[in-house]
């Protein structure tokens, strides 16, 4: 009894040295590569992009940069737009991003409002609408997004989807619709923004608007978290109808090769502009204005136009050379846009507390 | 430990306060500060403005009544789980043990869509049960309590089951002996002798599960539906632009973990038990004799393993499925291998891989360190009110979702402080590493505390009288017998920080990208398989990881 305890004391001993060694050797390797992989510094120009982008249309524009650029070592910090938002405002006092490139144009004015944004006038500042850029040059607008009523081709045929905004009121719909939650998109704010200024404009107050939500909330299946989860749901058929901005819906039915469609709505419909700013304070400034006009050449709009569903701002683009789709036309719903961002997050307050969820209650 | 000479006694006090002046008290001062704030001044007004809203007082109760349940559920599944697998040996016995482990190889993100894939209303499951039973309209929806609860306690029972299994493998088995050969029944055992034993196991667990749940944000947010709980207002009120009030409503949040801290130490006080001294008796795994109860054991392990790794499995499934073809069939109708082609040819795969390798190893190895700084000198510590000081403060990161340890440690480093002089944390590699550190060395802390509240004092003790230095007794005595506890806990630590993306999101830099991120941006372009590749590749990285400490854990293990 004594010998083999002996033995398995030493060999406890052992083993612990042994595992004491080995964490020690990873923690030294792991060091080790740390160093290496900052050492790596040849790039004599810099440039760090934030950016709400996919890795699709990003490694495409970047990687054709590089090409026009070698001596550029472009960085790419991909999160959502309005993580963007946060962390331009965290690092107010430190900038570290050159480029902010693709939110909504309600963002990118936030920004400006808040005194993030640099001034940059682009070459081709004379070729997009006034409504498509900052009066004072902070951000310029890219690609624009009409918003749609996006349906599951397999389970609605063309001509019972709904045509309109009102249609999806319908109660045939009734725990069909799957609606994206508004509070932290830029796309889903816009459109119940839309229907809450139609109702101030045509009466004074949002309370028709208000009980348009409701109703539509009788209808809503589910709120998603965000929309990969929703065009996912839809594509399953969880539910049938939702309301999504025009790109996506293009990408998903034909790049994705999801069974989705879309109605443009007859009665009009709010466009949202994707833009392009310059951070204040950037530390690459030169750089980031060179990769600005080189992801708004008419070049560079008709391939994002061709490949990644978006489309171009610019007015002075060979409209041939897009895909079909883009040049059919559609009524565009004026919109005022400096009530719907200063009153919006009062508006989506009130759904948030008084009509989410409540309508399937009664 | 009672004869620490002065010299060690404040190196460890030194190190101790030092992190806790810099991680804890420092950022989190700020935060305190601002919730008390209204218009310029001192005042309480916002704590008053969110007393008089309806919804935030019940995201208040909904956040206490789903964290209590999540505990009492994750007990429920991991207590049995850690007995089954740690005291009895049947057929199988080592790969269910490992298998029951598999929620804890589950990334976020990827792990919240493979469940969904999996039990989601149009999912794996609901699909079999429907077309089995001709239904019109699938049998379920994911969402509201019961959806929510199922999450929590799929991702959070290992807490139980490994701390638990961890303490199983540390109690006296003479005791158990002793008991037996008076006459003692199983039950009677096991209420008065095993889980007496056990308490500081099950009250770390319990804890760490209280605490995850409140922060819990991401299942509350997909799972959820029109439940609402507090991490869901602190969201929405910073979507909204309302910072007093995402404030005020996280000092809230925080102070509840805390106060459950507090009860909970209050009852580990009163159940205070130090295993006597390991004599006689090396633990054994009693092998199931008659044949029926070793096929009862079998078939437990079989039906808990196979139900916890089906989201690994469907996650596995997703990886290989072709995007955008699986729309109402049960299983995926194509499948490919060019989701991992897709992101293995991406030049920014294996550093994104090696990024996140090296910042949890980082993370997990100075928490182990540091964990034994500050279980040391808890245990020196004469006063119970500077004791539970410590640990109350130990505990803050954890009580804190993990993006408000990434704003308040990104508020206090971001410029020139007077801390760090000129050093600026934020923006440089360093900041996840440290971030990582502060929000999980909690967990090795508990986990290490633990097992060393169960080691017997005389041990170290008579190896001082024999003339061991402070230092031999630590490395031949205290250490091999925490060392299971140790090991479990940073391996906790570090695979949890594999995947973390709430905190990293907001302040990771392009030098230090880590997976979660690239997972993210995967999904946020559709590609799910991508997304789900990236995710099986992060998980066997995880396993392999397991399979690594199992074995350290076992070599350790007296």
């Amino acid at each position: 009894m004594h010998l083999p305890r002996k033995e398995r004391h030493a060999g406890d001993s052992r083993s612990q040295a042994g595992a004491g060694t080995l964490l020690l050797a990873t923690l030294l390797i792991t060091l080790l590569l740390v160093a290496c992989s900052s050492g790596k510094q040849s790039a004599t120009h810099h440039l760090l992009i934030y950016t709400p982008h996919g890795p699709d249309l990003l490694v495409h524009f970047v990687a054709r940069y590089k090409a026009a650029h070698p001596e550029t070592e472009v960085q790419v910090l991909d999160i959502g737009s309005r993580q963007i938002l946060e962390r331009i405002r965290a690092e107010r006092n430190r900038p570290q991003g050159d480029l902010w490139w693709g939110a909504a144009h309600t963002t990118f004015q936030t920004a400006a409002d808040d005194n993030l944004l640099a001034t940059y006038r682009p070459t081709w500042a004379d070729k997009v609408p006034a409504s498509a850029r900052d009066s004072q040059d902070r951000w310029y607008g890219t690609y624009e997004t009409p918003e749609v009523i996006v349906y599951n081709s397999d389970g609605v045929t063309a001509a019972e989807a709904p045509r309109d905004w009102d249609d999806v009121l319908d109660p045939k719909w009734r725990d069909k619709i799957l609606i994206r939650n508004p509070i932290p998109s830029d796309t889903m704010r816009v459109i119940f923004g839309a229907i809450i200024w139609r109702s101030i404009k045509d009466t004074g107050s949002p309370e028709k608007g208000y009980d348009w939500l409701r109703r539509l909330d009788t209808n809503v299946h589910e709120y998603t978290a965000d929309g990969t989860f929703m065009m996912q749901k839809l594509a399953r058929r969880e539910g049938l109808i939702s309301l999504w901005d025009m790109p996506d819906a293009r990408l998903f039915k034909e790049q994705k090769g999801l069974p989705v469609a879309y109605n443009i709505p007859t009665s009009g419909t709010p466009v949202v502009t994707e833009g392009i700013a310059i951070v204040r304070g950037a530390p690459h400034e030169d750089e980031a204005r060179r990769f600005y006009e080189f992801v708004t050449t008419t070049e560079s709009l008709v391939q994002a136009a061709q490949k990644f569903y978006r489309m171009p701002v610019r007015t002075d683009i060979d409209r041939k050379q897009l895909p079909p789709w883009m040049n059919e036309p559609f009524t565009r719903l004026p919109l005022d846009w400096d009530v719907l961002r200063q009153q919006g997050d009062d508006w989506l307050r009130y759904w948030d507390t008084e009509i989410r969820g409540r309508g399937s209650r009664h | 430990m009672p004869s620490l000479r002065p010299s060690p006694r404040w190196i460890l006090l030194l190190i101790t306060l030092v992190v806790l002046l810099y991680g804890v008290v420092y950022p989190n001062v700020d935060t305190i500060a601002t919730s008390l704030h209204h218009d310029g001044h001192w005042s309480p007004a916002n704590y008053l403005a969110l007393l008089s809203q309806r919804l935030a007082l019940e995201a208040v109760f909904t956040s206490i009544g789903v964290s209590v349940a999540t505990v009492i559920l994750c007990a429920l599944v991991g207590i049995p789980l850690a007995f089954l697998f740690e005291r009895y040996s049947f057929p199988g016995r080592n790969v269910f043990a490992t298998l029951a482990a598999l929620p804890l190889v589950l990334p976020p993100l990827v792990g919240t869509v493979a469940f969904i894939f999996l039990c989601g209303e149009s999912g794996i499951l609901a699909r079999v049960v429907q077309r089995a039973l001709h239904l019109q309209e699938p049998p379920w929806s994911l969402r509201g309590w019961g959806a929510l609860l199922l999450f929590h306690t799929y991702t959070m029972y290992p807490f139980f089951y490994v701390l638990a299994g961890a303490g199983l493998r540390r109690i006296d088995a003479g005791l158990a002996e002793a008991g037996r050969s008076l006459g003692a029944r199983p039950l009677r055992l096991l209420f008065k002798i095993v889980l007496p034993q056990l308490t500081p196991s099950l009250i770390a667990a319990g804890l760490l599960t209280f605490m995850t749940s409140m922060a819990s944000f991401s299942a509350p947010l997909l799972f959820g539906g029109n439940v609402r709980v507090l991490t869901l207002e602190i969201f929405t009120a910073r979507q909204r632009g309302d910072q007093p009030m995402a404030l005020t409503e996280t000092v809230i949040l925080a102070a509840i973990s805390l106060v459950a801290l507090l009860l909970f130490q209050r009852y580990e006080g009163t159940r205070k038990f130090a295993a006597a001294a390991m004599k006689g008796a090396a633990r054994r795994y009693r092998p199931l004799g008659t044949g029926s109860t070793r096929l009862l054991a079998f078939i437990v392990g079989v039906i808990c393993s196979v139900g916890l790794a089906l989201p690994v499995a469907t996650l596995l499934l997703v990886s290989f499925a072709r995007d955008g073809q699986w729309t109402t069939q049960t299983l995926p109708p194509a499948y490919t291998l060019a989701n991992y082609s897709r992101i293995l040819t991406q030049r920014s795969a294996g550093e994104v891989f090696l990024n996140s390798l090296s910042m949890s190893a980082i993370a997990a190895l100075a928490a182990l360190l540091w964990s034994f700084c500050v279980v040391t000198l808890s245990m020196t510590m004469k006063r119970r009110v500077s004791r539970r000081l410590l640990s109350l403060l130990v505990l803050v990161p954890w009580a804190l979702p993990g993006t408000v340890v990434a704003v308040s440690i990104a508020e206090a480093y971001g410029e020139p402080s007077l801390l760090l002089g000129s050093f600026i944390l934020v923006g440089t590699f360093w900041i996840l590493p440290v971030i990582y550190f502060l929000r999980f060395m909690p967990l090795v802390v508990r986990a290490l505390q633990a097992s060393m509240e169960q080691i017997d004092p005389s041990l170290p003790e008579a190896a001082g009288s024999l003339g061991a230095t402070w230092w031999q007794r630590f490395w031949r005595v205290t250490l091999p017998l925490a060392g299971p506890g140790a090991i479990a806990g940073t391996l906790l630590a570090f695979v949890i920080a594999l995947g973390e993306y709430v905190a990293s999101v907001l302040v990771f830099v392009p030098t230090n990208r880590p997976v979660s991120i690239a997972i993210a941006s995967e999904l946020r372009d559709f590609n799910l398989g991508s997304a789900a590749a990236y995710g099986v590749i992060l998980m066997a990285m995880i396993a392999l990881s397991m399979i690594v400490a199992a074995r350290l854990e076992r070599s350790a293990s007296v």
